[in-house]
C-alpha cells in the first residue's frame, strides 16, 4: 500500500460517491437505524421490569444492536455493489485496490457512528441510564469499537459478495471473529455506565485498539487477494 | 509433491509402516491410559479422560496452526497442494475440537458439578469451533473458483484472532484448572507415570492426525483431478 496523494484522492472519491448515493437513497442508514431500534426494543421485552437487571444488560444490548446493524448495513451495501457489477467498474478505475477497501470501511464507519449517535438518546431513555457524565469517554469506546466492526465487516462483506448464500454467510463469518471486540466493548461500556473513567478501563481500550490495528493492517495486506480475478 | 504415478496408477505414498506405527501408538496409548496410569486420588477414574481431552486439544491447535501456515503459503504460491492441506487440516481441526468439547463436559460434570461453564478455555474452544465450522461452510458453499482464496483469508484471520479471543475472555472469567503439564519455572505437576501416559497418548493423537490428514488430502487431490478431467471432457465435446 502506498499512502500518497493519489491513494488518498482515490479513496476519497469512492467514499464521496458512496456517501452521495446514500444521501440520495438513505437506504442503508434507514435499515440500520430501524433495525437497531428494533433490537433495543425487543430486548426490553425479554428482560422484564427489574431495573437492576435492565441496567446490568444495557451495555450488552447496545453492542449487540450495533453488531447486527453492521451486518444489516453491509448486506445492503454489498447487494448494491453486486447489481450491474458496480464493484468491477470501480476496481478497474483505481490503481491501488486497498483504496477501495479503505473507502468502503470508512463509509460503513460513518453510517455506524451516525446510527450510534441517533440510538444513544433512545437507549439512555429506555434503559434509564444517565450518560451525560460519561459521554466523551463513551464516544471514544464507541468510535474505537466501530472502527473494528467496520474493518472486519467490510473485509468479510467483500468476500461473500460472490457467494451464493451471502446473506447467511456474512454473519456466520463475521460474528465469531468479532467476539474479542464485542467482549471488550461491552465491558468497557458497562464500566463507563457505572461511573468509571477511561483510565480505569485502560485494559479494554488497549484490547480494542490492538484488535483495530491488527485487522486493519491484515485487511489492507490481504485485500488484493479478495478482489483479484 | 506427495504420492506419484506409476504406470498411470497412483502409488500409495503411505508405506504400511506408518499406518502400523500409528496403530501401535494408539494401542499403547489405550493400555497406558486404562492399565498403566495410576488413578488420581482426588478425582478418581474420571481423571483418565484428561489424556484424551488434552491430547485432542493440542492436536486441534496443531491442525488450526497448519491451516494458518498452509493458507499463507497458498496465497503466496497459488499451489493447489497447500489449499488441499489447509482444507483437510481444517476439517480435522473441527473434528478434534468437537472431541474436546465432548470430553470436557464429561469430566466437568463430576468435578465442577456442571456440564458447561463459560470459562476462558472452554469459551475459546467453542468460538474456535464456530469460526472453523464457518470456514468449512464457506468452502462447501462457494462454487466460485475463488473459494480457495477466500477460505485462505479466513484461515489467516481466524488464527490471528485466537490470541485476541483468549485475551478478551480471560478478562471476563477464569475457572479452568491451571495447566499441569508445564508449570511456571519449567516444572511439571504430573507424576512421572501420568506424564508418560500423557506423552504416549499425545504422540498417538498426533500420528493419527497426520495419518488422517494425508488420507483426506489424497481424496481432495483425486477430486481435483476429477474436476480437471470433467472440464477437459466438456471442452472436447462442446468446445
Amino acid at each position: 500500500m502506498s499512502v500518497n496523494g493519489a491513494f488518498m484522492r482515490q479513496a476519497g472519491a469512492i467514499l464521496a460517491k458512496d456517501l452521495k448515493t446514500e444521501w440520495r437513497a438513505r437506504e442503508v442508514f434507514t435499515s440500520m437505524f430501524v433495525f437497531t431500534v428494533l433490537v433495543v426494543v425487543v430486548f426490553q421485552f425479554t428482560i422484564g421490569s427489574n431495573p437492576a437487571l435492565i441496567r446490568e444488560v444495557a451495555a450488552g444490548v447496545l453492542w449487540v444492536a450495533l453488531l447486527f446493524a453492521t451486518v444489516i448495513g453491509l448486506q445492503r451495501a454489498v447487494q448494491m455493489e453486486g447489481e450491474e457489477d458496480c464493484l468491477q467498474g470501480v476496481l478497474l478505475a483505481v490503481q491501488d485496490r486497498s483504496a477501495l477497501f479503505l473507502a468502503k470501511a470508512l463509509a460503513n464507519m460513518i453510517y455506524l457512528l451516525v446510527v450510534a449517535g441517533c440510538i444513544l438518546p433512545l437507549f439512555a431513555l429506555w434503559f434509564r441510564v444517565d450518560l451525560t457524565a460519561s459521554l466523551p469517554d463513551l464516544g471514544v469506546i464507541l468510535a474505537l469499537g466501530i472502527v473494528g466492526l467496520s474493518v472486519l465487516g467490510t473485509l468479510f462483506s467483500l468476500i461473500v459478495l460472490n457467494i451464493r448464500m451471502r446473506e447467511v454467510m456474512l454473519p456466520l463469518l463475521f460474528l465469531p471473529v468479532s467476539v474479542p471486540l464485542l467482549i471488550a466493548s461491552v465491558y468497557a461500556t458497562g464500566d463507563l455506565i457505572d461511573g468509571k473513567t477511561l483510565a480505569d478501563i485502560r485494559d479494554y481500550v488497549i484490547l480494542i485498539t490492538v484488535f483495530d490495528v491488527v485487522f486493519l493492517v491484515l485487511a489492507v495486506l490481504i485485500f488484493d487477494y479478495v478482489v483479484e480475478e | 509433491m506427495a504420492g506419484g504415478e506409476k504406470n498411470g496408477r497412483p502409488v500409495n505414498f503411505w508405506p504400511g509402516w506408518y499406518a502400523m506405527l500409528t496403530y501401535v501408538a494408539m494401542v499403547a496409548a489405550l493400555w497406558c491410559i486404562f492399565v498403566y496410569a495410576p488413578t488420581e486420588k482426588a478425582q478418581g477414574i474420571v481423571q483418565r479422560i484428561f489424556y484424551f481431552h488434552v491430547s485432542s486439544a493440542m492436536t486441534m491447535f496443531v491442525a488450526f496452526f497448519a491451516v494458518f501456515v498452509a493458507s499463507i503459503i497458498y496465497l503466496w504460491k497459488h499451489a493447489d497442494w497447500w489449499d488441499q492441506t489447509a482444507m483437510s487440516a481444517a476439517e480435522l481441526g473441527v473434528l478434534f475440537c468437537t472431541l474436546v468439547l465432548i470430553t470436557g463436559p464429561i469430566w466437568g460434570r463430576p468435578i465442577w458439578g456442571v456440564w458447561w461453564t463459560w470459562d476462558p478455555t472452554l469459551t475459546l474452544t467453542l468460538v474456535l469451533w464456530l469460526i472453523y465450522v464457518a470456514y468449512l461452510m464457506l468452502r462447501a458453499d462457494a462454487t466460485d473458483p475463488r473459494r480457495a482464496r477466500f477460505a485462505a483469508i479466513l484461515g489467516i484471520v481466524g488464527f490471528i484472532d485466537v490470541p485476541l479471543i483468549r485475551w478478551s475472555i480471560e478478562k471476563w472469567r477464569n475457572l479452568h484448572p491451571d495447566p499441569v503439564i508445564v508449570q511456571s519455572g519449567g516444572t511439571t505437576g504430573l507424576p512421572p507415570a501420568m506424564m508418560l501416559t500423557f506423552l504416549v497418548s499425545l504422540t498417538a493423537f498426533l500420528l493419527l492426525f497426520v495419518f488422517l490428514l494425508r488420507q483426506r488430502m489424497a481424496i481432495a487431490r483425486r477430486r481435483h483431478e476429477l474436476e480437471v478431467l470433467r472440464y477437459k471432457v466438456d471442452e472436447a465435446l462442446f468446445g
